[in-house]
């Protein structure tokens, strides 16, 4: 399936095509934050603490910087993050389930034991540890998520690679006496590519949440501000004690959650799509159905 | 049977000497000084007798596999280290704080799956109406919210502007209430903390549980059953339910283990004193030793939560049971 193909499709279903809308809106707002956004969010440009006015449509934080300027810039660092990371966990999941699906024997069961290992060990503390250990900068971030998400979807495209390993095509490539290498570049991975693609948006949505979670534990890159990082500050200065909460505490909760909600609408709609055997349980109630992802989602 | 069992110690085991490895090899390969890495920032201020006590405890000046040993013995005593931070061993301080986790996420761990599975069975009934569109689009949403911010929410809500909750912690500070008045205000400071980590543990049970019912509801024994003649109710109890609740079962034994560790984030809004809580102080703090320590206890917990989900699956499944059998 074309990608254009696959965002038709995805339009048609109103799940989806919810969640493409919301993303558009946030992949513009990430391009032209610096057109957008009234101010620059590391300047102090006013006094702190100061409640919404015109100039300031959401107020300043405690050191007098613009709060909707953080927002718009940290729907850019946010969204980074998210794709980066998900981009490396998804690479690094490829490789692993194509791998352990394409060789099968004791390959595919040390590769597949190591993914339920992975799977057990608290996802969350470990990363703490790692960023603690690591210090907080965003490379640093970025690459301890990445590499600490791969393993659910590996799982997951292992198990496409066992069925496209004995189609036709395949097996006369085999036959042929192509070299296992070429095998699977040119011939497997093209065909789990849109399963990677789905499970790829699906990661984006997961790994927003990790990281504004990090970010929350002071855990973030203080040059980068997150949103994330914006709660964090809130945090420690109490800001949801007071009124503040309002300008400053439910923006950035709300742009992670809809954020978070609109890659995993797409995703979950674009699984759909590609694997129609899941919607013989009724329209968009697979979905959510997926204990992998919660376990990570729970951060 | 004992191949099933066999697997399971060998992936266990693998967790935990995985868990073991990454706490011994980060503070020595870490670039900085390994003393001050192992001991916490905090080492700075000893004197030079005590950095030497440090050195000798951990074996630095012995090669890493005779260090590896040391601090394998030293953990099967028991002996977790020590933090210079709080003058104290770290056993003493994660023995303190481990009951509070228990009660908050031992709590929310029942009610969520109370709630979880009276309501994802109902919603599935009513399946399209509105009752249970208007119930997933809420657990969606749910699912798809920072658990510190809904936390951090009702706090601004309950908390500082109703004055229902109190704000943080788990005791009021200086009352020194014994007995029942101890208790209530322990439970008067657990509500809120308690009502986010359910809220956001209900929505993947709830979920979970709706989707199977449905699942179970198209199978050909309950078209079967139908067509007996049997009342609807013992339908739903005796056929749909059973079967349904399997995949919560795993969830909910899945989630055990890891909202211990997910609780993280929602101790730290309230300042709950649990292990979440005292990770963030030892995060803040660069007291290294509790850091580590926390990680391992947290991940020891989740292996025994993955361990009791294996023992009581076979009890809900018979099927299981007889695959094991043969």
């Amino acid at each position: 399936m074309s990608p254009k193909g696959m965002l038709k499709a995805i339009m048609k279903n109103k799940t989806g095509r919810i969640g493409i809308i919301l993303l558009a809106l946030i992949i513009f707002t990430a391009i032209f934050a610096p057109w957008l956004a009234p101010f620059d969010p590391y300047e102090r440009v006013a006094r702190p603490f100061q409640h919404p006015s015109a100039s300031h449509l959401l107020g300043t934080n405690d050191i007098g910087q613009d709060i909707i300027s953080e927002m718009i810039w940290g729907t850019r660092i946010s969204l980074s993050i998210g794709i980066i990371a998900a981009a490396i966990a998804i690479i690094l999941g490829t490789a692993i389930g194509i791998l352990s699906g394409y060789y099968r024997r004791w390959l595919d069961t040390i590769l597949m034991r190591f993914v339920d290992v992975v799977l057990v060990i608290p996802f969350l503390p470990l990363m703490i540890l790692l960023a603690a250990y690591l210090g907080p900068q965003l490379t640093n971030i970025i690459i301890v998520i990445g590499i600490l998400t791969w393993a659910g979807p590996a799982r997951v495209i292992r198990s496409q690679v066992l069925s496209i390993r004995e189609l036709g095509y395949v097996q006369a490539a085999r036959s042929l006496g192509g070299t296992d290498f070429k095998i699977m570049v040119r011939h497997i991975l093209p065909g789990v590519m849109p399963i990677a693609l789905a499970q790829f948006i699906r990661a984006v949505s997961t790994v927003i949440l990790i990281e504004s979670s990090l970010a929350f534990l002071g855990l973030g890159d203080p040059t980068a501000k997150s949103w994330g990082t914006v709660l964090y500050y809130a945090q420690t200065r109490g800001a949801f004690l007071t009124g503040a909460w309002v300008w400053w505490v439910l923006p950035p909760g709300l742009l992670i959650t809809f954020t978070v909600l609109a890659f995993a609408l797409t995703g979950y709609t674009l699984e759909e799509i590609l694997n129609p055997r899941l919607r013989s349980a009724g329209p968009h109630h697979r979905v959510f159905f997926d204990s992998e992802a919660m376990e990570k989602n729970r951060g | 049977m004992l191949r099933f069992w066999g697997n399971k110690l060998l992936q266990y085991g693998l967790v935990l000497l995985i868990t073991l490895v990454i706490n011994f090899s980060l503070p020595r390969l870490m670039p900085g000084s390994p003393l001050e890495l192992l001991a916490g920032e905090d080492v700075g201020r000893l004197t030079t007798e005590e950095r030497q006590e440090v050195m000798s405890r951990h074996g630095l000046d012995q090669p890493v596999h005779k260090q590896f040993i040391i601090y394998l013995g030293q953990l099967g005593q028991g002996d977790l280290g020590y933090s210079y931070r709080q003058n104290r061993p770290v056993s003493t301080i994660i023995w303190e704080r481990l009951p509070w986790t228990l009660l908050l996420t031992g709590s929310a761990l029942v009610l969520s799956s109370i709630i979880g599975v009276i309501f994802g069975p109902l919603a599935a009934w009513r399946r399209g109406r509105f009752s249970d569109v208007g119930s997933m689009s809420l657990f969606i949403f749910l699912d798809s919210m920072p658990s510190f911010w809904l936390g951090m929410i009702l706090v601004a809500l309950f908390g500082a502007r109703l004055r229902w909750f109190p704000v943080f912690g788990a005791r009021t500070p200086f009352a020194d209430y014994t007995g029942w008045a101890a208790l209530v205000d322990v439970l008067h400071h657990l509500a809120l903390p308690l009502l986010t980590l359910t809220l956001v543990t209900i929505a993947g049970l709830f979920l979970i549980i709706r989707y199977s019912t449905l699942e179970t509801l198209g199978e050909q024994y309950i078209t079967v059953a139908r067509a007996k003649g049997l009342p609807e109710r013992l339908i739903i109890f005796r056929h749909v339910l059973r079967n349904a609740m399997l995949p919560g079962i795993t969830v909910f034994m899945l989630s055990l283990g890891y909202v211990v560790s997910g609780t993280t984030v929602i101790e730290t809004v309230f300042a709950w004193p649990g292990l979440g809580r005292l990770m963030f102080e030892a995060v803040m703090q660069r007291d290294y030793p509790v850091l580590q320590a926390t990680f391992m206890i947290v991940t020891v917990c989740v292996i025994i939560a993955n361990f009791v989900a294996d023992l009581l699956y076979p009890l809900a499944d018979p099927r299981v049971r007889a695959e094991g059998g043969q």
